[in-house]
């Protein structure tokens, strides 16, 4: 009764850890990335005030505007990846005797639990030059000389998928399981195919789950910069990976900044609009 | 009391999960094999096995000091991580429902937010407090990190208390504190060792904050990274085994106390 009632000033101080980790490491660098991106970096020198040469240079350039939307591009692949390998994962989860679900549900766990490096490492050994794919290509004599597997697109969008796979898949699991089976089951008897019984009946019912982690799958792959790095040898760019080359390497902090912040704009707009389709079909 | 119909075996849906499970898992499985190769250069299969780069590995100068740092940082990080977000968790739901939904989603939003924009911020700031390259940025950047795991797992698991519990031992003539300490946090420790496992994991394998703040105090996960410019030998397989086999072993342990649910919870 005594919690329920006011809100009590223990609740407050209980923020308090909280509250100074997430202003020094959080709160503080945003507000620092905003006041950098309206600063001015001219000869080495950053000067502050409210300027709008980074943003004006981010956008006509020719060069931020275009690695931007590839990497919009970028995300809505690993996005399309994650849909099409996640509602699988997520309808044979939901079917699975509880032993084979623990089984199932450890292998998609587990890769937010390792290291995203230990993983592009893995993927180096396989898809390289002298990696399994091209050696079990050359011993089944498909191919006669090693094929280039790694350092493109496709590569980083492998590696990035399975990241990120387990942030599709376990939200979708989330919706679907809250399904009475006995939908399902009617449409059956009524005549519908699995198929149908799957497109008109399963699928619109976890739509927000799918679309919940869409839109999170959608997001980090945004902010990718570890994978582009390891796996795109150079070939793929992201935005991540201009704001990263602008401050450690060229001390350009304030147009860092700025890059930043459009990023930011980009996702913040597409999740408000997601979030917008979201609430749509959950009336 | 599962039905027929979701029951019923799909040969085709079996087959697909079965290709989608070998493509999480193959390329780590590979990874450790290649590990104990005893040749010079890696390929697979490896011609002779044996323990020869791990020996290599663990000789001083290479690689112990920074795997010893990631887990002392992780280890700092971990409690640390628990006790805020805990209090942080108590707080909101215990808290005006009013702010709940706010203060929800201000704690998780880094873990959305791209962890380059954070890094920018925080390298800033740690520049001008001349606390680059120190324990204590690292270990703030690793909590800013994995904080929001354990506000997700520990309010999931207050909204499934049961108040009345509390509200008796309230009534009973428990000061809030005792309430706290035997009714509430009995029921939240399960959540509270998934969570530390958690943070500890999330610390370990924290890239892109610390690459920006560090130059000499490396972490495991950067001077892996900055390893592969070179050239892929296969010590790096070795380094990157053993960091799987310490994080996998702690998430079997996880697995065997029914906790990866709890873990799941995370990412809906």
């Amino acid at each position: 009764m005594i919690i329920n009632a006011e809100p009590s000033r223990r609740a407050w101080w209980l923020l308090a850890p909280a509250g100074l980790i997430y202003s020094a490491a959080f709160l503080m660098p945003l507000a620092l990335v905003v006041i950098y991106s309206f600063a001015r970096f001219k000869g080495g020198v950053t000067e502050f005030g409210f300027f709008l040469d980074n943003y004006r240079s981010a956008i006509s350039d020719g060069f931020v505007l275009p690695v931007l939307w590839q990497t919009m591009r970028l995300a809505l692949f690993v996005t399309l990846a994650c849909l099409v390998l996640g509602i699988p994962i997520a309808v044979q989860l939901r079917r699975c005797r509880p032993r084979a679900r623990l089984l199932l549900m450890f292998l998609i766990v587990s890769p937010i639990l390792t290291s995203v490096i230990v993983r592009n490492v893995s993927f180096l050994l396989i898809l390289g030059k002298f990696g399994l794919i091209n050696q079990a290509l050359q011993w089944l004599g498909i191919v006669s000389a090693p094929v280039q597997l790694l350092y493109n697109r496709f590569a980083v969008i492998v590696g990035v998928v399975h990241v990120y796979l387990p942030f599709m898949a376990l939200p979708a699991y989330a919706s679907m399981s809250a399904i009475d089976p006995r939908m399902e089951e009617s449409a059956a008897n009524l005549g519908a195919s699995r198929l149908r019984v799957f497109l008109s009946v399963t699928l619109p019912l976890s739509l927000p789950g799918i679309i919940a982690g869409a839109t999170i799958v959608f997001i980090l792959a945004m902010g990718i910069y570890v994978t582009p790095v390891i796996m795109g040898g150079g070939f793929v760019v992201t935005t991540p990976m201009i704001i990263s080359d602008l401050v450690r390497n060229q001390y350009n902090w304030a147009q860092g900044a700025a890059i930043s912040v459009l990023l930011l704009a980009v996702i913040g707009v597409l999740m408000a609009g997601l979030s917008r389709i979201r609430l749509r079909h959950a009336r | 009391m599962q039905d027929d119909y979701l029951v019923a075996r799909n040969p085709l849906l079996l087959a697909a999960t079965c290709a989608i499970g070998f493509f999480l898992s193959a390329p780590l499985l590979i990874l450790v094999i290649e590990s104990f190769t005893a040749e010079n250069h890696l390929g697979f299969p490896p011609a002779a096995f044996g323990l020869r780069w791990y020996r290599h590995i663990i000789q001083p100068g290479s690689w112990l000091e920074t795997a010893g740092r990631s887990v002392l940082v992780a280890a700092i990080v971990a409690p640390l991580a628990v006790a805020t977000g805990t209090m942080a968790a108590l707080a909101i739901e215990r808290g005006p429902a009013r702010w709940r939904s706010t203060l929800y989603t201000l704690l998780i939003s880094p873990m959305i937010l791209p962890h380059v924009v954070l890094a920018l911020g925080f390298f800033r700031l740690v520049l001008m407090l001349n606390a680059d390259d120190s324990y204590a940025a690292i270990c703030v950047a690793h909590l800013i990190i994995s904080v929001p795991y354990i506000v997700i797992t520990v309010s999931a698991s207050l909204q499934s208390l049961d108040r009345s519990l509390e509200e008796a031992a309230l009534n009973l003539g428990a000061s809030e504190w005792r309430a706290f300490l035997h009714v509430i946090l009995p029921a939240l420790i399960p959540g509270l060792v998934a969570g530390a496992v958690f943070a500890f994991i999330e610390s370990f394998d924290e890239f892109i904050i610390t690459f920006f703040i560090t130059t000499f105090r490396l972490t495991l996960p950067i001077q892996i990274f900055n390893s592969l410019a070179y050239q892929l030998d296969p010590s790096v397989a070795a380094v990157s085994s053993a960091a799987l086999a310490m994080t996998m072993l702690l998430t079997v342990c996880l697995l065997l106390r029914g906790q990866l649910v709890a873990a799941g919870r995370i990412v809906r």
